[in-house]
């Protein structure tokens, strides 16, 4: 077959090879079937890389991540305090204390309170674990995720740092998460694939004389 | 033509579907393998046996071949005091062990290492009959809770162990999972509250160590019920339980559970075989009927839920949820 | 009559037995799969209705619903489709119609046994892979493969150059959903435990939909839609897009399923930005048919087939929609384990994928038994039966599953969503039954036409004649 480089993003085929194909397309019928040589139309052209673009874009990790330990510190920290303990009822000391961290809170930390809510019960069994951490724990709160009345190392694999003379991996979700990075590869070598194969036809102005379309 | 040529598109079909699967199934494997067991990853797979389902042991997927857990508070060969209550699973001689126990690999950096040196998993052959249990031991600074052939390191017999015990503290736990199973509780409930959102209601969610050696998971994808995997936290009440499963409108008037008084028989038998603890058989249309009067107002109370058999279906259902659930 | 052709010579068969018996008996599960699916919304909706043994119980039938529907309606309403359309889109004759009878005779066989047992309590309890691994067995070596190899030998044995697009999905799809059965089903044929198991489980029940269930319907349509209408395919190049980005984004997204559960991180990420990039393939597939009609719309009111399958490509875009965004981080923490995903699933599997089917059906049949349709007024009200019982369905489970979203998040007691789903769950039972009874119609109007169509003259076609006396 015939190829030709000097316009790729026109036609990957000579002409001779485009030729053939379009007379080929005429000639041959399956089964009473046969098909055009359009292109896809150019909205749709964008609607696809908008589709690339946001399949990037929502699965960035803002929206429905785990509840980290330090989400809950100042919770921690104001637990304790002369006002809290004034008040009786578990529910309205864990909404002064909502309204207290969740006030002096930036917009990041003010939509993961939004979404995770926590009991004062729950604070109860987290608050010696964040405690310890605090004063002490090998990494820092923000590699723990609360889950349930318990704190947990996250499952996230990060960057190298060094931490008491060990290289560990950081449990944060990196901006290259490898899941993130495997994509980018994968999908720029399907984009690369689909406009060899897709170029190596003939090019969509020569269409096929195969009557109404 | 070229590109319209089989052979270049059945390369090209291969080599996708290759990228494909490289990237979801052979990648993620070194991250499976690399969960370590908890303590409830062990206690799920030695209570539950080689697997649940159907399995040569137990093609009518009856609950055969399952080991029995047995709530232990004194030592079956000294007599001491063991407190709190330990968990002892008891493998009579020919059923088959959990997969840990064939494939130590699977139970994880450390607790493969603790349970075959210390625990001397290895000496166990399953037509012996064999006593496991779970000990706390340290590996490399690290705590961890491995398993333990507690016939070879304690003495404690299949005999031994299930004698010095009432039946109060046998727990059907592989029987009743393999009826969670057959009679499709996990079309409803779920035994996966999630990460994100849910668990404030329903408890934590499952951690990664958590499924060694668990077959099915049965996690369950559409929940039209609630989330059981810590329903015995909930609610610890067995005779709220054999109420609700006798039928779930006595207890909660607009739920929408089936009635499983059918598992009122025993093991492997039909509800035409139910009988209750005191082995009369249960008359089920005289119950319909007491109970329709009941509804119609015309009774003030319903009719009492009889006692299940020792042996019943129900009751090793019971054992699993009030044993794992928790 | 099968069994005697079972064992006839190959060249005493006459030309689309094979087509004839699998459209006949894909038509019959679909009512049984139907049927029993309205059984259970029923139970749903009334709990207390019939009772008292465990052959009626939920949990013993719910599963049956699903792989009757699966395996006995999609998959052979497949095999039907196959067996007639590679052959004709090849200008050959099917390689061989006794295979084809062989194989819709054992996976009669083997399905009624499996859900028998399944009915039975007797199962593997991995959701989308019940049945137990010996009649897994039966399903990848007495139904996938011999399709597999007929399909592969009529197209090997092609009288054109060139591979329809069709063919091209037939013959692909059919091998990599061989592969993703066995590798779905290695958790019980080795043991395998865990964390591995379940996300086999998922890897399998989603590779079935992303590479059997949905890309095979489209396939259908680049048949039935270019077939009937008389227009070429709008473009071979857009065909491309399609095939190709349908094995690269849709064998990927597998762990969206499990989002909650602690699969690694990565592994979730990677899924949900390739579950956004199956809208990619339904672009395509959605823009390439629809621009085929251009010029023949009217079809889409007066032709039964083209009704069908139009509706089903039109259903396809929600149902992308639904699919690309449902899945991630940012909505699945809402929707995850909620009557909104079954709607979901039915809008794939009844909506989009089922109405492509059966106009292949309705066409295959009266292309092979020469015979026009009984009753076009029965047609007719088939399609309104299963549009409206499905839009009923649909719509209530969606508002069903919102409601069950909005109790997750703010911390209902589970009986009030219970209440409040009630009459939304009865809603579900009128929608199912509803299709049920456009299905038994279509039982009835199909035999009729076997017995009593109008014979069609040799080179012309039912759906030209459809207005004729």
């Amino acid at each position: 077959m015939g190829w030709k480089f000097d316009q790729p993003l026109y036609c990957l085929s000579d002409d001779k090879e485009q030729k053939e194909m379009i007379e080929h397309w005429e000639k041959e019928k399956h089964g009473g079937l046969s098909e055009g040589n359009n292109r896809l139309p150019m909205p749709l052209v964008l609607i696809m890389a908008l589709i690339i673009l946001t399949a990037f874009m929502i699965t960035m990790p803002i929206w429905g991540q785990r509840p980290t330990a330090d989400n809950f510190k100042e919770f921690v920290a104001n637990m304790n305090s002369p006002e809290v303990q004034q008040i009786a009822d578990p529910e309205k000391k864990i909404e002064y204390l909502y309204n207290l961290v969740y006030s002096g809170a930036d917009s990041r930390l003010q939509g993961a309170l939004e979404r995770h809510p926590i009991t004062w019960d729950d604070l109860l069994n987290i608050a010696p674990g964040i405690r310890e951490i605090q004063n002490g724990g090998l990494y820092p709160l923000s590699w723990y995720n609360v889950i349930g009345d318990r704190i947990v190392l996250a499952n996230f694999e990060g960057n190298y740092v060094e931490i008491g003379g060990k290289l560990v991996r950081e449990r944060l979700q990196p901006w290259w998460d490898k899941g993130y990075t495997i994509d980018v590869f994968y999908v720029t070598y399907f984009i690369i694939t689909m406009i060899i194969v897709i170029k190596q036809l003939p090019h969509f102005t020569r269409k096929p004389d195969i009557g109404r379309i | 033509m070229g590109f319209r040529q089989h052979k270049f598109g059945s390369a090209g079909i291969g080599l996708m579907m290759g990228f494909s699967m490289s990237i979801t199934l052979f990648f993620p494997s070194f991250d499976f393998r690399s969960g370590v067991s908890t303590w409830v990853g062990l206690d799920k797979q030695l209570s539950a046996g080689r697997l649940i389902g159907f399995s040569y042991e137990d093609p009518l997927v009856r609950g055969d071949g399952k080991p029995v857990t047995v709530i232990l508070d004194k030592d079956p060969s000294t007599g001491a005091a063991i407190d709190p209550p330990i968990r002892a699973y008891v493998y009579k001689p020919g059923t088959p062990f959990s997969p840990g126990i064939n494939h130590t690999d699977q139970l994880g950096l450390g607790v493969e290492e603790l349970s075959v040196n210390v625990g001397k998993i290895n000496d166990a052959k399953p037509g012996d009959g064999i006593v496991f249990t779970i000990v706390k031991g340290e590996f490399n600074g690290e705590e961890l809770d491995y398993v333990e052939n507690a016939t070879a390191v304690r003495g404690w017999t299949v005999d031994k162990v299930l004698s010095s015990v009432g039946d109060d503290a046998k727990r059907f736990v592989g029987a009743g999972k393999t009826i969670y199973i057959t009679e499709g509780c996990w079309w409803c409930h779920t035994l996966l509250p999630e990460e994100t959102q849910d668990w404030q209601y329903f408890g934590t969610p499952p951690y990664l160590g958590d499924f060694n050696g668990e077959m099915p998971t049965a996690f369950g994808s559409d929940r039209k019920a609630p989330d059981i995997l810590h329903v015995a936290s909930r609610n610890s009440s067995r005779e709220w339980m054999y109420m609700h499963f006798f039928n779930p409108r006595l207890v909660q008037p607009n739920s929408i559970m089936p009635r499983f008084d059918y598992l009122w028989a025993p093991i492997g038998k039909g509800p035409s075989d139910a009988r209750d603890a005191s082995g009369a058989s249960i008359d089920f249309p005289k119950w319909r009927a007491e109970y329709m009067t009941y509804l119609k107002g015309d009774s003030i109370y319903p009719p009492d839920v009889p006692e299940p058999a020792a042996d019943s279906q129900v009751r090793a259902l019971v054992d699993w949820i009030m044993t794992s659930l928790r | 009559m099968l069994l005697k052709l079972l064992f006839a010579k190959n060249e005493d068969i006459p030309v689309g037995s094979a087509t004839i018996f699998f459209g006949y008996s894909s038509i019959f599960w679909f009512v049984v799969g139907t049927g029993l699916g309205s059984f259970n919304a029923a139970k749903l909706a009334f709990p207390d209705w019939v009772t008292g043994t465990e052959l009626f119980a939920f949990g013993h039938m719910r599963q049956v619903h699903v792989l009757a529907v699966i395996l006995g309606w999609i998959s052979m309403a497949f095999a039907m489709t196959m067996m007639y359309m590679t052959p004709s889109l090849g200008n050959t004759k099917l390689w061989s119609e006794k295979l084809g009878l062989w194989n819709v005779f054992l996976w009669n066989i083997g399905l009624s046994l499996g859900l028998l047992l399944l009915w039975m309590g007797i199962t593997s309890g991995r959701e989308y892979s019940d049945l137990i691994w010996p009649i897994d067995l039966v399903v990848i070596f007495g139904v996938l493969l011999p399709l597999g190899i007929n399909v592969w030998m009529t197209i090997a044995h092609r009288k054109t150059q060139g591979i329809y697009i069709t063919n091209w999905f037939f013959g692909s799809m059919i091998f990599l959903t061989i592969i993703t059965v066995t590798i779905g089903q290695s958790p019980e044929l080795f043991n395998l435990t865990g964390l591995t198991e379940a996300y086999l489980t998922f890897w399998h029940a989603h590779n079935l939909l992303g590479l059997w269930i949905t890309p095979v319907a489209a396939a259908i349509a680049y048949y039935t839609i270019p077939k009937i209408t008389g227009n070429p395919l709008y473009s071979h190049r857009i065909g491309h897009l399609h095939f190709w980005s349908i094995i690269a984004f849709y064998s990927t997204p597998a762990s969206h399923h499990l989002m909650s559960a602690p699969l690694p991180e990565w592994l979730k990420s990677f899924a949900s930005v390739e579950g956004v990039l199956i809208l990619i393939p339904a672009v395509a597939f959605i823009a390439n048919i629809l621009l085929t009609m251009k010029g023949k719309w009217s079809l889409f009111v007066e032709n039964v087939e083209i009704k069908f399958s139009v509706t089903g490509v039109l259903l396809a875009i929600p149902l992308n929609m639904q699919g690309g965004f449902q899945q991630t981080r940012a909505i699945n923490w809402y929707v995850h384990g909620t009557g909104w995903i079954v709607a979901h699933a039915h809008l794939a599997l009844l909506g989009m994928s089922t109405f492509l089917e059966i106009a292949a059906v309705y066409f295959g049949l009266q292309a092979m038994l020469r015979r026009k349709l009984y009753s076009l007024a029965l047609a007719n009200l088939h399609y309104w039966f299963v549009i409206v019982g499905f839009c009923i369905y649909w719509i209530s489970m969606t508002i069903a599953g919102l409601i069950q979203g909005a109790g997750k998040i703010y911390e209902v007691p589970y009986i009030d969503v219970v209440i409040a789903e009630h009459p939304y769950m009865i809603a579900r039972w009128i929608g199912g039954t509803m299709v049920f009874t456009g299905n038994t119609i279509w039982l009835y109007n199909m035999w009729m036409t076997a017995r009593e169509g109008t014979i069609i003259p040799d080179g012309r076609y039912a759906h030209e004649m459809a207005y004729e006396r």
